[in-house]
């Protein structure tokens, strides 16, 4: 069993991915042994309100159960109380967070009501720090990945949190342990250097890594292939494929 | 399946550099079908623009690699233009007295500059492949030191007489493909960046596969990531084998 934590639906209009109907989608990843996906709505990055987004998204993988959708959250809005009932209703009661792309940080104090509320609700959350190669992204969109200064300072100001953090590479895990950040979990799909896996798992607990393909930016071939070719223990394998993320969402 | 690397440094900012990690690093290839590869050289080890002792160490280690793996690995000498024709055309003899096959440049100048008229003449002279650091400079503004697609494209274009390898495709992106659209002596390398979707169908469409080389950056980058984001690329078998072989083995004349 595969279990994707980094996929998104829709067309980005900067590259010439695919731009898969969630039909074209989930059969792209069965045909990759990819079980379920946790997908996202790429339009909610750059429109204004994402709950349109939302719910095209659950509306589009309604027949389609190995799409289970993550709506996002932009907690910049001031409904965001409106966001998070929308979000509840969703299969994993998770939220998907892109600061960079919607103006705020994450430490910042008039957050704090929000990440409360959050928790109070018992909503998984999943933090996206990168969906592209900053030194690739269309020119006029002037901004920079997720600090991994800034992520730290909001591991610590939410101990109580344990987000999913995707894209980030493995330097940025390095830099996250040194200064002393476990409260939290990471995806594979930016993880790449020589043996990719297998040092990140000398590096960093095997428990808190999960399987994440960054369909369709990234080739799925291309993001299974750091798996398949891993030296890890049975033990290791099955709880980055499925295990960690069964356990996270509560699967 | 067979494959060459045109593009790696065994040895990366110093690590690497023993007979044991030469030869993990190469058994990982072998194990993946990359039958030979390039060695570029520790280029960046003592920044970006070296002196002539700190070339001369570079490509000694090179050279090192060649003698303890003869049937693997294959070197390219590591250049600074900057320091002027003198040095450059010695360092180009040395080398390919050392059976060095093809010159490495990276970020010590732009490919436009003046400098680089000694490097393409000893290039024209040895018959050998120049392979150019290139990226696209438009979110990168280092282009003094860096070169931009454009700039190795109109490199290749004022030295026709020499193979020149464009590095990094993804790194040069949609726009860098167009840049080296139509020019008979430049090739794309498919190396740089993360394994993003589209680039290399693009590529193919506008530069067929006889300007595309497999390359991939390790140990930036993992054999197997960049071998399958290239063998996703919609291609004949015929193209295939040339991208990932034929090509390389073509330009390193093996």
């Amino acid at each position: 069993m595969l279990i994707d934590t980094h996929v998104h639906l829709g067309r980005w209009p900067f590259t010439f991915a695919p731009d898969y109907t969630a039909k074209q989608l989930a059969a792209h990843l069965r045909a990759h042994g990819i079980s379920h996906a946790l997908v996202s709505p790429l339009d909610a990055v750059l429109a204004p309100d994402p709950l349109p987004a939302n719910r095209a998204l659950f509306s589009a993988v309604r027949r389609l159960p190995a799409l289970l959708p993550i709506p996002t959250v932009n907690p910049a809005l001031a409904h965001w109380h409106e966001q998070l009932d929308f979000a509840a209703t969703g299969p994993l009661r998770t939220i998907k967070l892109y600061p960079n792309f919607h103006n705020y940080r994450l430490d910042s104090h008039r957050l704090s009501a929000f990440f409360t509320e959050v928790q109070k609700r018992k909503l998984k959350l999943i933090i996206s720090v990168r969906i592209e190669d900053d030194r690739h992204r269309y020119f006029a969109l002037r901004m920079k990945d997720v600090p991994t200064k800034q992520i730290a300072a909001f591991l610590k100001l939410y101990p109580k949190l344990h987000p999913l953090v995707v894209g980030l590479g493995l330097p940025n895990v390095r830099e996250l342990a040194k200064l002393k950040c476990e409260n939290f979990s990471a995806d594979t799909s930016f993880m790449e250097w020589l043996e990719s896996i297998s040092t990140l798992v000398r590096e960093f607990p095997a428990r808190r890594i999960l399987f994440g393909s960054h369909a369709p930016f990234f080739i799925t071939e291309a993001s299974l292939a750091k798996l398949k070719t891993a030296q890890l223990s049975a033990a290791n394998r099955a709880a980055i494929c499925s295990g960690n993320a069964k356990r996270f969402f509560g699967l | 399946m067979r494959a060459i690397d045109i593009h790696t440094h065994p040895v990366c900012f110093a690590k690497g550099y023993s007979r044991r990690e030469a030869d993990h690093f190469a058994d990982l290839g072998l194990a993946q079908s990359i039958k030979r590869m390039v060695s570029l050289g520790d280029v960046l080890v003592f920044g970006a623009r070296p002196n002539e002792k700190q070339i001369r160490f570079i490509n000694d280690q090179t050279h090192q690699l060649m003698r303890w793996r003869p049937e693997y690995y294959i070197g390219f000498c590591c250049l600074n233009p900057v320091l002027g024709e003198r040095p450059v055309l010695q360092e180009v003899e040395r080398c390919i007295a050392l059976g060095f096959r093809g010159i490495k440049l990276e970020i010590s100048n732009n490919a436009r500059d003046a400098c680089m008229k000694p490097v393409m003449a000893a290039a024209a002279r040895w018959n050998v492949p120049v392979l150019q650091h290139t990226w696209s400079m438009t979110n990168i503004k280092q282009r003094r030191m860096h070169s931009d697609p454009e700039d190795t494209a109109h490199l290749a274009r004022r030295h026709p007489n020499v193979q020149v390898i464009m590095a990094h495709l993804t790194g040069c992106g949609y726009r860098g493909v167009l840049e080296a659209k139509g020019v008979d002596n430049l090739v794309v390398d498919t190396s740089g960046g993360f394994p993003e979707s589209g680039i290399l169908d693009y590529a193919l469409q506008h530069l067929g596969a006889d300007h595309i080389v497999y390359g991939s950056d390790l140990p930036i980058r993992e054999t197997g990531v960049t071998l399958q984001r290239t063998l996703a690329g919609k291609m004949s078998p015929a193209e295939r084998e040339k991208v990932l072989y034929g090509n390389a083995r073509r330009i390193l004349k093996l």
